[in-house]
């Protein structure tokens, strides 16, 4: 593998990576058995530092799913305005390509303890949306809203996952920085922040 | 120079902030338990500007305990603050030159309990239980301990325990459904006094923001003003967000959430994500508005369900014309 090529591995487990640096590794992934590989390792190891138990890592990429990423239009180039919304954009694929690597395997992670409302539903392999649980991935609590959510794929929904996760890297500090002056328990707030950025 | 021109502001508008609509408040008596409650939980509010100390706490959520050192000073009409992690990262965040007069709306809900008769409404009791209690030992002080319930589903219930004498907060629990601990913190050591120098090795010093109407954020506007029509009551916003900022957060005092809108240059199948840690939930939701992709996320410390309301109420406002 080419440092090139591990730079682009890492900039992706970063969301740092561009559209285009992620549709090449797109198609990497289906011909070299070492970046997925060392893909697999960089899962493995956020996943272990996130304290959660890593199962059954076995891979077999979908031509269908990969496919249809790859027939998406082609992003226009962005404007300076559009520029701040870049890292959406990669982030919108970074998710599309988790979707892809976990698909058809076993999913990386189970849910953590942290997960012990949907643990239930985990344990007795039915969940409330009624999603079938041989693949791995950790059922959603059935909507209460107002709104009917649509039945979504097991990758989709697996990719909605990561998303709410890289979110709340993204998001944690900045909700603290309102919450330790409208909460009572002072900077307490910041404790929670994963990493502490100035 | 920069904190004495925001030390000034602050006086003067934080005080707007902080006033909180109350006369929408539903006219109700207030039980005795329910009185003495939020007598307690306005001294625990107001401890902050009463009491100078340094200490350390602990926060466990599920197998996972972080250990950071807190401290307090009260010098000339100002509090300094500082939390600096004891364990994992070495970071600290300061807040530095805090006006003591400076009360923002989740503190305003908290202090309420000052004016029970005055405004004849219960304040955060319409939304909680309360009922109250000696307690046990806590970092080698006596406390009082205050049980909050939720009245409805959407918000968590808390433990809080407090200094018999000081009012302040020595350890809260939040609970979720069936008593569950989601989350604890937890004075591990507490000397009362002015604090000592914070410790050296830092790697990561982080001023905390102060949100301000008068100072506009650098944060990212979108191009479609929007609003959430629905909270669970008793929820107030904490800042005054423009209409197109990405940005929201609201408190009951207690428990605060925040709404983060994006805006998606491509389509995003629709649909939601959770993720939790401890008490913290952040809940993603791809979804239309004005007929363009948007990716809603709620961070805070409330139950899926009402982040998923949250979601579910976001509007596009529409400008009148120039």
């Amino acid at each position: 593998m080419t440092e090139q090529l591990r730079e682009s591995l890492s900039a992706l487990m970063d969301d740092q990576a561009s559209d285009l640096e992620m549709r090449r590794l797109l198609g990497e992934f289906e011909g070299d058995p070492a970046l997925r590989q060392t893909w697999v390792r960089y899962q493995i190891a956020r996943s272990a530092m996130a304290g959660q138990p890593v199962t059954h890592v076995r891979f077999d990429i979908s031509q269908r799913v990969s496919a249809a990423i790859a027939a998406e239009a082609p992003t226009a180039r962005t404007t300076l305005r559009e520029r701040w919304m870049r890292p959406l954009a990669s982030l919108a694929v970074a998710a599309s390509v988790t979707a892809v690597v976990v698909l058809g395997g076993q999913q990386l992670y189970k849910a953590g303890t942290l997960d012990a409302q949907n643990a239930p539903a985990i344990a007795s392999g039915v969940s409330a949306v009624g999603f079938v649980n041989s693949l791995g991935a950790v059922p959603m609590r059935a909507s209460y809203g107002a709104q009917a959510m649509p039945q979504l794929e097991p990758a989709a929904r697996t990719a909605y996952r990561e998303l709410a996760r890289q979110r709340m890297y993204q998001y944690m500090q900045e909700h603290a920085e309102h919450a330790a002056l409208n909460s009572p328990q002072g900077l307490i707030p910041f404790a929670r922040v994963p990493q502490i950025e100035e | 120079m920069k904190y004495s021109v925001r030390q000034l502001a602050c006086g003067i508008l934080c005080g707007a902030l902080g006033w909180v609509n109350v006369a929408t408040a539903e006219q109700t008596a207030c039980s005795d338990a329910d009185t003495e409650a939020l007598q307690w939980l306005s001294r625990m509010a107001k401890s902050h500007s009463e009491v100078a100390y340094q200490g350390v706490v602990t926060l466990q959520r599920g197998d996972d305990m972080q250990v950071v050192q807190v401290a307090r000073s009260l010098a000339g009409g100002v509090s300094s603050e500082h939390l600096t992690r004891l364990t994992g990262q070495g970071a600290q965040v300061i807040r530095a030159n805090h006006p003591l007069d400076c009360t923002h709306p989740g503190e305003g809900l908290l202090t309420l309990g000052n004016h029970l008769n005055e405004a004849d409404n219960c304040g955060l009791a319409r939304h909680y239980q309360f009922q109250v209690s000696p307690g046990e030992r806590i970092a080698g002080r006596q406390s009082m301990q205050v049980e909050i319930r939720p009245r409805d589903m959407y918000r968590y219930g808390f433990l809080l325990e407090l200094d018999s004498e000081t009012a302040l907060m020595l350890r809260v629990s939040t609970l979720g459904r069936g008593d569950k601990i989601l989350e604890r913190f937890q004075f591990a050591d507490l000397n009362y006094g002015e604090p000592l120098q914070p410790r050296a090795d830092i790697d990561t010093v982080h001023p905390a923001a102060h949100p301000h109407p008068d100072y506009p954020s650098n944060a990212p506007q979108l191009s479609v003003p929007w609003a959430v029509s629905w909270v669970p009551g008793g929820f107030t916003v904490t800042d005054k967000a423009s209409p197109a900022s990405a940005r929201r957060t609201y408190t009951d005092g207690l428990a605060v959430f925040s709404v983060f809108l994006e805006q998606l240059p491509q389509e995003l199948k629709p649909g939601e994500g959770l993720a939790r840690l401890g008490s913290s939930l952040s809940y993603t939701r791809g979804m239309r508005l004005a007929g363009k992709p948007v990716l809603v996320t709620v961070i805070g410390e409330v139950p899926v369900n009402t982040a998923r309301m949250v979601a579910d109420s976001i509007r596009v406002l529409h400008q009148s014309a120039p």
